[in-house]
């Protein structure tokens, strides 16, 4: 299968990013459809397409947006999106909020319409200071023709959109600690159910809130515009994934950058659209992100892209941060640069995730110096155990999934740097490498 | 009172057990019901749950229709969890202890493990933990966190950071409990760290608590640093005097010198809490001021002497003449005050006694019931008048910041200045200096739909505000005064407006106060600003000074100066020397409050008894004692030979105090009826 562009069709229209270009190319048509149809329609039309959440976790998109109480107390309703990009490997949100700023904006209005939102708010990755300009821009045109504010379009609706910067934290990204950044408080994850409330009954200063990803946003959309029906045709090669989803691929290939593919295609396309690996054979893959398992190329081989799909290669979709490595890297080095980023990225809350992933780093830290010793892979594993499940939320997981990953596929690897004091694919001796 | 609210409740299944529990109920409390335990870190019952620690991850599951029981597929914590119908919980799996030990390890990895010489030691949660449910042994060779080990984050609190496991305990209790957000984490990650904003001084009057609270040896108290082991010490219960509120307090002595003292838990006074002044304010106890023989003035000299001699001298003089006056007792116990008041009254015929110190109104009115300061908790408003709580009555202060935060009060300040109320206060009243009465009264007549106009321009508050508040009370209004506001012009007029419009306690200041006035000390025809003006006139024959510094509670020193200098006798019975001993004729060396027996009266009328924890310094006697031997020279008889017989003697003539002595009062204090 080829590329199967929705969302990045005219990515590369500069004219897309104003609100004259967007409507020339039909951009608007499904928030005027949404503004004619019923609230529970809306919703139903998303449900029908099987959109399901782009930031990782896959969880059905439609099931957040029913879970907005129907009848509106005295508390506002948010609509919130998680543009806090920040998974190593990926990259789609920034292009997207970059280049096709109003698909975003469109798809939150839809949501708000479906779910009587009054305020949405854009939590940006501190770093991403083009997106938010981008954003600005288009929110600024939007509310100047109407089509955000009050009174949308005539309709009597009103939705009211601002943008947030972080302030630098891959934890932010996690959508309680989100919120609690948003509100002002630490960027530290909340209470989630069945320990507090859903988000959809109280997020967002206790009150009813609504939080989705970047690109799930922009595909309400085309789901609205061509029905949820037509958008389910995509992907229906797939057990359960629907739709088009883009993968931001890196590493060791000739022609990085985003690609959106509808489910369905193979790992292996996705590697090909990105021009083949470079620099040597292909080694290893870690297909959704740096927090999901690592595959080798025999699994690379046989991967398709899908929610369950992944799981057949004990991988994931993820973020779809996807970044192909060549037979020459090292995969010690690989993981110990992975340990670094969440030892660093670690909230501090909870126990397992705060030292375990110092612990993992402090290991893996010494193997690289050849100081590995009988016994290191075992205790990895079990530090990993330790995490996995344990941790307040999901950083802890994705710290100790990409270890326990490595160690199942490439086990080989560890044991010879340990026993030989450098890596497999080098001649060099150890490396000793400041972090 | 209302009908029971039926309470919704879940039955939940533990180990195998089925009970029945309230409907949201955190799981952690719901297993002790059944005994059982779940070893925590960061869960403490008067905060919010956050689930920090981790420490106590149970397996949870449900019951299913056909019977079977789903496990969810991650461990839960259980001080977050709320209990629901059909949850099952193991407590006691191999998982569970498998998750403990866990996280044991992780806790201990950073933890440098310095128990020898940690205050700690001995009594650590993560000591007793880890050795419950921790690892024997650890797998860690890398390189620990280094971080500063005694970090001085105000005069009363060291911080050792490497022994902090980041539970965030201390800056909860600053967010949550004291309000004054003085700690914070700062960085991230295993540099997590709890700190002050900058790293400024903690300023706090309740910065002792989260010592307390810190589940290992990481806030020290830097008095206490190192002085002692905890298996050295010998503890007991006991009351702290330095104001009304009574709270209750464990008291730690090592070879006959106080060390430390920490919280006590009574729900009706002080729930856990202590104040600084309070549970560090223990220093007099090993000052080497402190008074252990009589002494008396021969020529110009105070010289030692024995008790009979300085017996003597006091009945010569205050027998002699019955122009004699007594002034203070703040901090003595009700058997103190009652063998003072029988002293005075049948040994020397007078009853010229006064306990009060405010310049207007008296403190303590005996016969107004006072609400208990644990229902300030239910009270749905709050009007603190005229007194800056958190320095007159810290821990009452915590319970009207509780109302607010944990049930919602609406909190109504009114001050001449800035107090530490305002930040959670609904509506904050800033009165003009010296319009207590006007702003009062204007309350009044807002809530009875009259023009406040004129009150507005004369107290500086504005008619809508002044309005606003009245809207707010209501009869079940708590109004919180204190001694501030008694020593304002027009105190009584306040008083007397205030008292119309809700709950009105108007809460005594020093330890035994209440306790003076419901004795009857102060109804003498003089109050002790009268007294001392006699002295100074030269009017008075003989003055005694129980317990008290004039010099401290008096503002006109002048006043105070020349009353000492110029009354003809003066006896200062003390436990320690203070700026009225130069003047005296007569010392009598006095126990301090943990060396004798006695009982207190509380600010809201509790009566709670503090039992010897020290032996008395050299010779020194409680002052009930002294005053009982006095009597005995006076008129043969028999003596009181304890405490408790003072106290149903008391008993026996003030009926509010009958079935109230030591030995019937009950550990955690009985009201007064
Ligand atoms: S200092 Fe003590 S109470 Fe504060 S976070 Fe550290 S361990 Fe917890
Ligand atoms: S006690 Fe439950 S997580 Fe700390």
């Amino acid at each position: 299968m080829a590329e199967r562009k929705l969302i990045l069709e005219h990515a590369h229209d500069p004219a897309y990013r104003t609100l004259d270009g967007y409507l020339a190319k039909g951009g608007y048509e499904a928030l005027k459809k949404a503004l004619k149809m019923e609230r529970q329609a809306i919703i139903d039309e998303v449900k029908t397409s099987g959109l399901r959440g782009r930031g990782g976790a896959g969880f059905p998109t439609w099931i957040k947006w029913n879970g907005i109480p129907k009848e509106k107390s005295d508390k506002l309703h948010y609509v919130l999106c998680n543009a806090d990009e920040g998974e190593p490997g990926t990259f789609k949100d920034k292009q997207i909020m970059e280049q096709t700023p109003y698909l975003l904006i469109e798809g939150m209005t839809i949501a708000g319409l479906a779910t009587q939102g009054d305020r949405g708010y854009i939590y940006i990755r501190g770093e991403f200071i083009d997106a938010a300009r981008s954003l600005r821009n288009a929110i600024d045109q939007a509310y100047a023709k109407g089509y955000l504010g009050k009174n949308i379009l005539g309709s009597g609706r009103d939705f009211d959109l601002f943008i947030h910067l972080g302030a630098g934290s891959y934890e932010c990204g996690e959508e309680s600690a989100l919120m609690s950044s948003l509100m002002g408080e630490r960027g530290m994850p909340r209470l989630k159910f069945p320990h507090a409330p859903l988000p959809t009954i109280s997020g967002l200063w206790d009150s009813p809130t609504l939080i989705n990803n970047v690109e799930t946003y922009a595909c309400a959309p085309f789901i609205i515009k061509n029905g949820g029906e037509w958008y389910s045709t995509l992907g229906a090669s797939t057990k359960n994934s629907r739709g088009t989803k883009i993968f931001s691929v890196s590493g060791h290939v000739n022609n990085p950058g985003n690609f959106e593919i509808e489910f369905g295609t193979s790992l292996k396309e996705l590697l090909e659209m990105a021009g083949g690996v470079k620099g040597g054979k292909l080694k290893a893959c870690v297909p959704g992100g740096s927090s999901v398992p690592i595959i080798n190329a025999e699994a690379v081989d046989r991967a398709i892209i899908g929610y369950e799909e992944m799981a057949d290669v004990k991988s994931m979709v993820g973020s779809g941060g996807c970044m192909f490595l060549n037979e020459h890297t090292c995969i010690v080095t690989f993981i110990w640069r992975t340990a670094l980023f969440y030892a660093n990225e670690s909230c501090g809350k909870c126990t397992p995730c705060r030292e375990g992933t110092r612990w993992m780093l402090q290991i893996l830290d010494r193997i690289r110096q050849g100081k590995g010793q009988q016994g290191d892979i075992e205790l990895l594993e079990e530090v990993c155990s330790q995490i996995d499940g344990r941790s307040f939320c999901g950083l802890g997981d994705a710290a100790a999934w990409p270890v326990q990953g490595a160690i199942r596929v490439f086990r080989e690897e560890f044991e010879y740097f340990i026993a030989n004091g450098r890596s497999i694919v080098t001649s060099e001796p150890s490396l000793v490498m400041a972090p | 009172m209302a009908a029971a609210t039926q309470i919704e409740t879940v039955t939940i299944t533990v180990n195998d057990l089925e009970l029945t529990v309230p409907k949201g109920e955190l799981i952690v409390e719901s297993v002790k019901r059944l005994g059982f335990e779940i070893p925590i870190f960061c869960y403490h019952p008067r905060m919010k749950p956050v689930g920090m620690c981790r420490m106590c991850i149970v397996e949870v599951g449900f019951k299913q229709p056909d019977g079977s029981v789903r496990k969810m597929p991650k461990p839960q914590a259980a001080c977050t969890l709320p209990a629901s119908e059909g949850m099952v919980v193991y407590t006691d799996t191999e998982a569970v202890h498998r998750d403990r030990k866990g996280v044991l390890e992780f806790l201990l990895v950073n933890h440098p493990l310095d128990c020898p010489i940690c205050d700690r030691g001995g009594e650590c949660p993560l000591q007793n933990n880890t050795l419950f449910y921790g690892p024997s042994t650890s797998r860690y060779v890398e390189i620990k966190r280094h971080l500063p080990k005694a970090y001085p984050l105000s005069k009363y609190v060291t911080l050792d950071l490497e022994r902090c496991i980041q539970c965030g305990r201390c800056v909860r209790f600053t967010e949550e409990i004291s309000g004054d957000s003085q700690l914070a984490f700062r960085f991230r990650g295993a540099n997590m760290q709890p700190s002050t904003f900058g790293l400024m001084e903690f300023e706090s009057k309740f910065s002792g608590n989260v010592i307390e609270i810190c589940p290992v040896g990481a806030l020290t108290s830097s008095k206490y640093r190192f002085r002692a082991r905890p298996w050295d010490l010998q503890t007991r219960p006991a009351i702290c005097t330095n104001c009304s509120n009574g709270c209750n307090v464990w008291m730690d002595y090592r070879v006959d010198k106080v060390v430390r003292i920490n919280g006590r838990t009574n729900e009706a006074i002080n729930e856990e809490w202590t104040c600084d002044r309070g549970k560090f304010g223990h220093d007099f106890y090993n000052s080497p001021d402190r008074l252990n023989v009589p002494l008396v003035r021969r020529g110009t000299a105070l010289v030692e002497t024995n008790w009979s001699e300085a017996y003597s001298d006091c009945i010569r003089a205050f027998t002699s003449s019955t122009n004699t006056a007594g002034l203070g007792g703040n901090a003595n116990s009700n058997e103190d005050l009652f063998a003072w008041k029988k002293l005075f009254n049948e040994g020397f015929k007078s009853n010229e006694l006064d306990y009060n110190w405010t310049k207007v109104a008296p403190i303590a009115d005996p016969t107004h019931a006072k609400p208990s300061i644990a229902s300030i908790e239910d009270a749905p408003s709050i009007l603190v008048f005229g007194s800056s709580l958190a320095d007159e009555l810290p821990i009452v202060f915590l319970r009207v910041r509780k109302a607010w935060f944990k049930n919602g009060a609406k909190v109504i300040v009114a001050h001449d200045q800035a107090t530490d109320a305002d930040s959670f206060a609904e509506l904050v009243l800033n009165y003009q200096p010296g319009t207590e009465a006007t702003l009062a009264q204007a309350l009044a007549d807002a809530k009875a739909g009259k023009s406040v106009e004129a009150a507005a321009k004369l107290t500086g508050v504005p008619a809508e505000k002044i309005a606003a508040a009245a809207a707010h009370l209501t009869s079940s209004t708590a109004i919180i005064t204190s001694h501030e506001l008694l020593n304002r012009p027009g105190a009584h007029d306040a008083l007397g407006a205030l008292k119309g419009l809700g709950e009105l306690r108007n809460y005594a200041l020093n330890a035994n106060d209440q306790g003076a006035a419901e004795i009857g000390i102060g109804t003498g025809t003089k109050r002790s600003a009268q007294i001392l003006a006699d002295a100074r006139d030269g009017k008075l024959d003989a003055l005694w000074l129980l317990g008290v510094d004039p010099f401290e509670v008096c503002e006109d020193h002048d006043l105070v100066q020349a009353a000492l200098e110029n009354v003809a006798f003066l006896v200062v019975q003390a436990h320690t020397k203070n700026g009225a001993f130069p003047y005296a004729s007569v010392v009598l060396p006095m126990t301090a409050p943990a060396e004798a027996d006695g009982t207190y009266t509380n600010a809201d009328r509790h009566i709670q008894r503090f039992g010897a924890v020290l032996p008395a310094k050299g010779e020194a006697k409680p002052a009930w004692k002294a005053f009982s031997e006095i009597s005995l020279r006076l008129k043969p008889g028999r003596p009181w030979f304890n405490a408790d017989e003072v106290g149903r003697a008391l008993g026996a003539e003030v009926a509010a105090f009958a079935n109230h002595s030591f030995n019937q009062l009950p550990t955690e204090g009985l009201p007064l009826v």
